[in-house]
């Protein structure tokens, strides 16, 4: 018998409290992948927007509008390339099959030039712009609602009273993972004709700007809301997603609270360790006086239980590591990534996230074991021996 | 029964083994009370911003005043049908959600600006002027709620802030109302509000004082079913209900979520120290049952003895997030997108609820255990 077998028989000594730390180890890693994949995944939208498109709204409240005739104003700013414009409907669904999807009220000739990551094949845009109660939905809400191409749909909203109809012209696509595929857009004119939009005649909800050079955009942005800053109406101008997340400012509060909870997991994690290497040394510590009596040096008692805890929190990291593979990367991530596009374009956990909780498990498994590692190969041969414990 | 002592003396033997998995429940707890003073918090907010004696009137058709318009002609409509209190009245306000820059230049976010009648601030009493004085009627000065005040550059005391170009709002004093979502809101003068947003002729929503809460249902049904307009009535009380949950739900949700993820760790860590402590004390356990208790005392015994532990770190962790109450943290409104300032609140409800779930995770925890140490043989274990 030599050393590894003597490690490896320790291991299965207890069988039961290995395997429960084991189990233990791998929760704490799955919760914290998933923790981090949020985080991860939060950032990477920002990553994914659009660096070229700016969004000018009014300078005092998000609620109010913009006279029409700031479009062209907002087109002869230099470096502005292409210009649109949105007005918010407060869409809902009179049948309650989603919770939630934006409703936009838009420019039938320029929306989609703008908004060019939303594919619309061409008959379809043709067909929209000759369909005054035209409507382009995403093609996840065209699932969720269940029309295609040529149905009529009815929306009502939380702002304009009354049913709507509509007939559907289209279906985009999205052409980057960034885009909600959950969005109703149509005509921003039949609104303005509908007796029922008295308050919001002739006014823009925001407008979208594309410019020509991404570097400049702060730049650009300074000079639209300066060219408004004479008028009555002044503007605000920010990139697009600095403008969608206005709207989602409790988010990053989430963000902040991940990170105490995730440090909270590491805590567990470390007590759970440390509670399972405390009681193997105490049940040991007379086997490691006789060790240390028939010759071995401490450095032995201590590599014995540094490595076996490093060895139970591998074993339970790389457990909770696969888990997560299969959980969040083949089954909630492609889930998400369909239904909360918008939020979450791209939602897998990276290999970083996997290879840090692999990392931060075996470190625990290393500062669990630390202390009592050091203590059992400092003591005297004569007191372990005496222990009966 | 075995005594309780003997439980509570072998958990104190082994002080290591008890802090580590006590401290683990203990963390869990935190996270769980967290979740519910943060829920707990947002309801004391918004829920003592409503009346169950008032009904608010929005347009048919919205669900918050941020989205409804009401045409001065109607509100005298209201004050109609008998239950309406005399002595209460009526009040008829403008809401705007304004942008505005934090003060310690951590970027913008929007505030509530509420527009109110002469009356608005007698018609609930539980405001309190706390610094300077309140509004003169019909002028632009204003009055900011005390959980913001300072917040935002020029929402204090002796500031302003534009309302629009060259429409400015001048605060001239601080009002509490009772920890409520108010505290958050800035007040001014109603015709001032909204002539500068240029909507002179319409307000957001209509109150009613009624003369009793019983009186709602009659009076809704009054408002409703009259063919002069298409308004929409609920209790005020049920509309700040709803906004909190609409609020407070998600995070909520995802901090309980996080919490009982995390308790099947501290379950385990449970279950790990029970198995030691019962495989420690074979011994014993055979001598209790020479002694003649029978397996179900052991098994109670061991149960308690998890559930003293586990009870333990829900204690620990209580203590804990008591902390949490001396923070308040800023969240955004789902339903006004406007910032609220949140405290953690901390009610009995909380701490009996956390130590439930800690007793909870020892009960399950320490369950299979205890049933192995009922089964103990006890001529086997005392042969040793």
């Amino acid at each position: 018998m030599n050393l590894a077998t003597y490690a490896r028989r320790n291991l299965f000594r207890r069988r039961g409290r290995t395997i429960l730390t084991m189990a233990a180890v791998m929760i704490c890693v799955l919760i914290l992948c998933l923790l981090r994949t949020v985080v991860v995944a939060w950032n990477a939208g920002a990553d994914a927007a659009a660096t070229d498109r700016l969004a000018t709204r009014h300078k005092v409240s998000i609620t109010m509008q913009l006279p029409q005739r700031y479009i062209e104003e907002l087109r002869q700013v230099p470096g502005v390339k292409a210009a649109t414009w949105a007005n918010w409907f407060g869409a809902k669904d009179p049948k309650e099959r989603v919770p939630f999807f934006a409703g936009f009220a838009v420019d039938h000739n320029t929306w989609f030039d703008v908004q060019d990551e939303m594919l619309v094949p061409p008959d379809q845009l043709a067909a929209w712009k000759q369909t005054p109660n035209g409507a382009i939905l995403g093609d996840v809400l065209a699932k969720t609602l269940a029309v295609k191409v040529g149905d009529r749909v009815v929306i009502t909203s939380d702002i304009y009273p009354g049913d709507w109809q509509f007939q559907v012209s289209g279906i985009y696509t999205p052409l980057r993972k960034s885009v909600d595929r959950n969005t109703f857009v149509f005509r921003w004119d039949f609104l303005n004709n509908d007796p029922r939009a008295v308050y919001s005649k002739d006014h823009l909800g925001w407008m979208v700007s594309r410019v020509t050079d991404s570097a400049r955009s702060a730049d650009i942005s300074r000079q639209i809301d300066a060219k408004f800053d004479i008028h009555e109406d002044q503007t605000l101008t920010m990139t697009e997603r600095a403008f969608a997340l206005s709207f989602l400012g409790g988010f990053a509060a989430i963000l902040r609270a991940f990170d105490l909870v995730s440090l909270v997991i590491l805590l567990i994690m470390t007590l759970i360790l440390a509670n399972t290497v405390a009681m193997a040394v105490r049940e040991r510590t007379h086997e490691y006086g006789v060790l240390r009596a028939i010759g071995f040096p401490p450095g032995y008692i201590r590599g014995f239980i540094l490595g076996e805890s490093v060895l139970v929190a591998v074993v339970g990291g790389l457990i909770g590591v696969a888990f997560v593979y299969l959980v969040i990367n083949k089954m909630v991530g492609p889930a998400l990534e369909e239904n909360m596009s918008g939020l979450f374009p791209y939602f897998r956990a990276p290999a970083s996230v996997l290879i840090g909780a692999l990392v931060a498990a075996t470190g625990l498994g290393i500062v669990a074991a630390i202390v009592p590692a050091m203590r059992a190969s400092r003591l005297k041969v004569t007191d372990a021996l005496r222990r009966v414990d | 029964m075995v005594p309780l002592r003997y439980n509570a003396r072998s958990l104190l033997v082994r002080k290591i083994t008890t802090l580590a998995t006590a401290l683990g429940i203990a963390l869990v707890v935190f996270v769980f009370a967290g979740a519910l003073m943060f829920n707990a918090g947002v309801t004391h907010a918004l829920a003592t911003a409503g009346r169950a004696d008032t009904a608010m009137i929005l347009r048919k058709g919205s669900d918050a005043e941020l989205t409804s318009a009401i045409g001065n002609d109607y509100l005298g409509l209201f004050r109609g049908p008998s239950q309406v209190s005399q002595a209460g009245g009526m009040i008829g306000e403008i809401i705007v959600v304004v942008t505005a820059d934090h003060a310690d230049g951590s970027g913008v976010s929007n505030v509530l600006v509420r527009g109110t009648p002469t009356n608005g601030i007698a018609f609930r009493p539980e405001i309190k002027i706390t610094r300077g004085r309140a509004p003169t009627p019909g002028t632009n000065e204003a009055i900011v709620g005390q959980s913001i005040a300072g917040r935002f550059t020029g929402m204090t005391t002796g500031g302003s802030f534009n309302l629009r170009r060259n429409s400015p709002l001048t605060i001239v004093g601080e009002f509490s109302a009772g920890g409520s979502s108010y505290e958050s809101e800035v007040w001014s003068d109603l015709d001032y509000v909204r002539n500068s947003l240029g909507r002179q002729a319409v307000v957001s929503s209509a109150r009613v004082r009624l003369n009793s809460p019983a009186d709602f249902d009659a009076y809704r049904l009054a408002i409703e079913t009259d063919k002069r307009f298409s308004m929409k009535v609920m209790r005020e009380s049920d509309y700040y209900e709803k906004q909190s949950q609409q609020t407070a739900g998600f995070f909520t949700g995802m901090g309980l979520a996080l919490a009982i993820m995390t308790s099947i760790a501290a379950m385990i860590g449970a279950a790990i120290t029970m198995n030691g402590a019962i495989a420690h004390r074979s011994r014993e356990i055979g001598t209790l049952r020479a002694l003649g208790f029978s397996r179900r005392a052991i098994l109670t015994s061991f149960l308690i003895e998890a559930l003293l532990l586990a009870v333990a770190g829900g204690v620990i962790g209580s203590i804990a997030v008591l902390s949490l109450t001396l923070i308040s943290v800023p969240l955004i409104n789902f339903v006004t997108f406007s910032e609220i300032v949140i405290r953690f609140h901390a009610t009995p409800g909380v701490f009996i609820a956390a130590l439930i779930f800690s007793g909870g995770m020892g009960l399950l925890g320490g369950l299979v255990p205890a049933i192995r140490a009922s089964r103990v043989s006890p001529i086997e274990a005392m042969r040793g």
